[in-house]
């Protein structure tokens, strides 16, 4: 395939490259967050994403309406790999996903794994009196400063609910000063006190005990929802008991591989590294809009009659304009502003959004994503993705109500440990416990929905875990996904979350 | 060589094959078309025609040798002039192409050979003919025996070397062919064991077509069968992979009577392959598919009728059916507005020709497997489907890509103060003045007086996209 026929990913400037800072062992991380072959692929025909034209009777939207005659009319767009325990034909798949499609949609989940170890303590900061002064101790090199930033210090902004004792890194706060953006984190908090545009949960130090500081053994905890390595993921088991046994778009990995929390024993489940979001484009011409002015010949009168071929030619590219368009990096005009330019997690969500509002019964979507394993120049390699973590997050919530399913879908943010209190003399932090973990949508009640430990010096120098991550995955399928905790989640039940004002509930 | 288009079938597959028969196709032209058409003097647009049709597109010097000219005359060039290659020979990334080693290389040295040859219509009409005995290097190694079968399908589209050729001819050699003995399994059948996969494509795909066009069949199983038996005892020697041959056993044919459309006799291959060629149905199958090669509508019972009595009555040689039908009107239909698609490989070439483009690197493969058509990679033993099938959203991204690549390395002059109206002049005359519709132009030359041009890197710009736009835009795809 030529480079400009391939999906386009928008690799653009990614906030850091770590690369260069992580530790040796770091290394071949990324790797093993998925290790499983597919056992066939899906074509994903322009229809299906594009949500069919409207007026199309849902009994229509069917295998039989979407034959290979009509891929090699109007082509794909994309391909997903499917993963599950036996072969599913071709035909049984569309029908599955066409059936799911003519249900109201379902509450869906979507999980972004800040890959790495995200350092929490510099994302949520305590603020109050000692506490302050005992974190910018055992911080000298990387210490947020309270209040507004200055040239060389990153501040805080106080989070309401909290009692002044906590307060978010101002790279995470919307606003010119801060991340450039009328939306970021402390929007979707709001008041903090869960009601109406109060939508972002936070829990400040989510993760288990004891702390095993391995990239590896850690991530697998987090992925199986257990404290040992299964060959199934948390919500694999969930698709198991609970899901569609036909249909593989009902949890996709934004990856070229599966992410394991969705590996399943028998439901089908997918990877879909991207859709043809590919453009018209003329190489080295940076001034001018292919793609558009493209648009405008296939817009010009129709061919004369019996001259299918020329009416053949305009329609296709007219047709692929509009796919691009819709479907691609959406470099010409984002139909809904604030996402980061040109971030791989941009492209992610945005895939997420075209994917969930398809109606092609998607429960999960997993995205894998970042650089956090910060070991030395944290602030400059971190500080850009917060910005972007917490502008992306705003925005797809902001995409999703665009069309019209926002209130369906549930987000939540994790990392696969916190970092020790200390830093270190590269001005970063080693692998450590307590990280932080996000639950933003509009039916979340908002606010501080675990304790945050403080930060007097421990035995270990870590964060004390106040929240069992599992704790959280109780509540979003209890509350959330539906089901039962106990058949999903070993160990259990766990005590339930504890909200700052005494609640227990992740929903509201 | 990226192997992304998978749906390619080996042969063994291939009775499971959908069956393509190419003539889908729009409403007979009209009156009204046939009227526009003075076939004994050439306008500029019918010698366009012809040179897509029948070749890789028109050059200059094609539009002034032969506007005002009868269209016999240009036919009669087409067919009587020698196969031959000009100017500088392809390379890839700085190295001489290999096509036995490489399978890049051994696409990429057939584009080479198309896009500079002098008389087109040689290489047009081998590629005709590689579509119709579809052979795929997916199941045919080693390479030479794909080298070796294109030069006989050159044999059998250089007219002016061999005028006499007939269809017989050629299906007597390519039965016998190493390359199809191997593709279709032909070296494995043997007395005794009977291998009926060459037989039945005789029969369904290369000579008759499985039914007439009222729908009867035109054999039966047991035609195959008997069939399959006289064309047993060939095998291949390869061991020199640059001198392969194909050689007769008599201990491995089948010998003893054989009844073929209900007659019977001993026979062997060509025989067996006279029989085939005899039957009612092979004329009007062959004639309908050569002239849907070149015209989007098929023919009416009366050309049909005409055009099987030429091609019977003269030994079902080539040159005369062709002579018909590349001078009949039918071709210079809907001359206003181009009316069929361009098989990526006319596209690809053509715009190489076009723009003075050599093979140099595979830019040329890469595109073609993206827009369906990897000369050597059928899908199927059918060949390519072809048609409006040749568009999607994936392909429609990969011509345009193709051609702003080839644009894009052009070299281009900077006008200072050029106009709108004469950058798209200018842009126009470099990519050999294509057909546009008015309301293309109009677009374009919008496009054109829209466009910055306040610096040389606004000025160059407009440039690259009003000729990306010309030769690569939806108008760009037809011929």
């Amino acid at each position: 395939m030529s480079d400009s026929t391939t999906p386009t990913p928008m690799n653009g400037p990614e906030p850091s490259d770590m690369q260069a800072l992580r530790c040796a062992d770091c290394a071949r991380s990324d790797s093993l967050v998925t290790d499983l072959a597919p056992t066939s692929a899906l074509p994903i025909p322009v229809e299906a994403m594009m949500g069919f034209p409207d007026g199309v009777p849902h009994a229509q939207r069917t295998a039989r309406g979407l034959d290979r005659r009509t891929f090699l009319r109007n082509g794909l767009a994309g391909v997903a790999s499917v993963y599950s325990a036996t072969q599913l034909d071709w035909g049984s798949v569309w029908e599955a996903a066409m059936a799911e499609a003519a249900e109201p949609m379902q509450k869906s989940l979507v999980c972004i794994f800040l890959n790495g170890g995200n350092d929490g303590l510099n994302n949520i900061v305590p603020v109050a009196g000692p506490e302050y002064a005992s974190y910018q101790s055992q911080r000298t090199n990387i210490a947020r400063i309270i209040g507004a930033s200055t040239g060389t210090q990153v501040g805080t902004t106080v989070m309401p609910g909290t009692g002044g004792s906590l307060a978010f890194a101002n790279p995470l706060v919307s606003g010119a000063a801060n991340n450039g953006d009328t939306r970021g984190l402390d929007t979707l908090y709001g008041d903090g006190l869960g009601g109406l545009g109060s939508d972002l949960a936070i829990f400040p130090a989510a993760d288990y005990t004891p702390a095993n500081r391995s990239h590896f053994e850690s991530r697998d905890y987090w992925f199986a929802g257990a404290l040992q390595k299964l060959q199934t993921g948390w919500l694999g088991r969930w698709l198991d008991t609970y899901g569609s046994t036909a249909n593989p778009l009902q949890a996709v990995s934004l990856d070229s591989s599966l992410s394991k929390q969705i590996r399943s024993s028998k439901a089908p489940v997918c990877a879909i590294e991207s859709l043809n979001g590919a453009r018209f484009d003329v190489p080295t011409v940076t001034t001018a809009d292919a793609n558009a002015e493209v648009g405008k010949l296939a817009a010009v009168a129709a061919a004369q009659a019996g001259n299918e071929h020329l009416g053949r030619s305009r329609d296709i590219y007219g047709l692929t304009v509009d796919v691009s368009n819709r479907l691609g990096g959406l470099k010409g005009g984002t139909p809904v502003a604030g996402y980061p330019a040109n971030t791989d997690l941009t492209r992610k969500l945005q895939l997420a959004a075209t994917l969930l509002g398809a109606g092609l019964g998607t429960r999960i979507v997993t995205v894998d994503w970042g650089s956090f394993d910060t070991h030395g120049g944290q602030i400059a390699a971190q500080d850009p993705q917060l910005s972007v973590l917490s502008r992306g997050l705003a925005a797809f919530k902001a995409d999703l109500a665009a069309r019209g399913i926002e209130d369906k879908v549930v987000t939540m943010v994790f990392s696969e440990f916190g970092r020790r209190i200390g830093s270190n003399d590269s001005g970063g932090t080693d692998h450590g416990a307590g990280g932080m973990m996000l639950v933003s949508g509009s039916a979340v009640r908002g606010g501080l929905a675990g304790e945050h430990p403080g930060v007097k010096v421990s035995d270990d120098g870590d964060l004390v875990v106040k929240t069992d991550f599992r704790s959280v995955y109780q509540s979003l399928i209890s509350e959330w996904l539906g089901g039962d905790p106990a058949a999903i989640l070993p160990g259990g039940a766990f005590a339930p979350i504890h909200r700052y004002d005494g609640g227990t509930a992740l929903m509201k | 060589m990226s192997r992304q288009t998978k749906h390619r079938r080996r042969a063994k597959q291939s009775a499971a094959a959908p069956r393509r028969h190419r003539l889908q196709l729009p409403p007979a032209i009209t009156t009204a078309d046939q009227q526009k058409v003075d076939v004994t003097s050439m306008s500029p647009a019918m010698v366009d025609r012809l040179f897509w049709r029948a070749g890789f597109g028109p050059t200059a010097a094609d539009r002034a040798a032969w506007t005002g000219k009868p269209v016999t005359d240009a036919v009669a060039w087409l067919l009587s002039t020698p196969a031959g290659i000009t100017g500088t020979p392809g390379t890839r990334d700085g190295k001489p192409l290999d096509p036995t080693v490489d399978d890049t290389d051994l696409v990429l040295g057939w584009v080479d050979r198309m896009v500079r040859s002098t008389n087109p219509f040689v290489e047009r009409m081998g590629f005709f003919w590689h579509r119709h005995f579809a052979n795929s290097r997916e199941s045919v190694s080693p390479p030479q025996l794909l080298v070796k079968q294109n030069a006989l399908f050159r044999k059998y589209s250089d007219l002016a070397a061999t005028p006499t050729a007939s269809f017989k001819d050629l299906a007597y050699e390519v039965t016998v062919d190493p390359s199809m003995l191997r593709f279709l399994t032909g070296e494995y059948n043997v007395k005794g064991a009977p291998n009926e996969n060459y037989a039945r494509e005789l029969m369904e795909l290369f000579g008759l077509g499985v039914t007439d066009a009222a729908g009867a069949r035109n054999y039966s199983e047991e035609d195959v069968k008997q069939l399959a038996k006289s064309l047993s005892g060939w095998q291949i020697d390869d061991k020199n992979p640059d001198a392969v041959v194909s050689y007769f056993t008599p201990d491995r044919w089948y010998s003893g009577p054989k009844i073929v459309f209900g007659k019977f006799g001993n026979y062997k291959q060509n025989e067996a392959i006279d029989l085939v060629l005899a039957h009612p149905n092979h004329a009007p199958y062959f004639v309908s598919k050569l002239w849907g090669e070149f015209i989007t509508t098929p023919p009416d019972a009366a050309t049909l009728t005409k055009l099987t009595g030429i091609y019977t009555s003269q030994g079902l040689k080539l040159k005369p059916l062709l002579e018909q039908i590349l001078a009949d009107p039918a071709l210079y239909a809907s001359l206003d507005e181009p009316n069929l698609i361009k098989p990526p490989v006319v596209y690809v070439v053509g715009a190489m020709r076009t723009l003075a483009a050599l093979v140099t690197d595979s830019t040329a493969t890469d595109h073609l497997d993206a827009m369906g058509q990897l000369p050597y990679f059928p899908p199927t033993v059918a060949g390519w489907e072809g048609g409006l099938s040749w568009l999607n959203t994936n392909t429609a991204l990969a011509r345009f890509s193709f051609v702003a690549t080839l644009v894009s390395r052009m070299t281009i002059d900077d006008v200072i103060g050029e106009s709108p109206a004469a950058a798209y002049d200018r842009a126009y005359a470099a990519v050999g003045q294509p057909w546009l519709a008015p309301a293309t132009q109009t677009a374009i030359r919008d496009y054109s007086g829209r466009a910055g041009s306040s610096n040389s890197k606004l000025r160059k710009e407009r440039q690259l996209m009003l000729r990306a736009l010309m030769l690569a835009g939806p108008d760009g795809q037809v011929m």
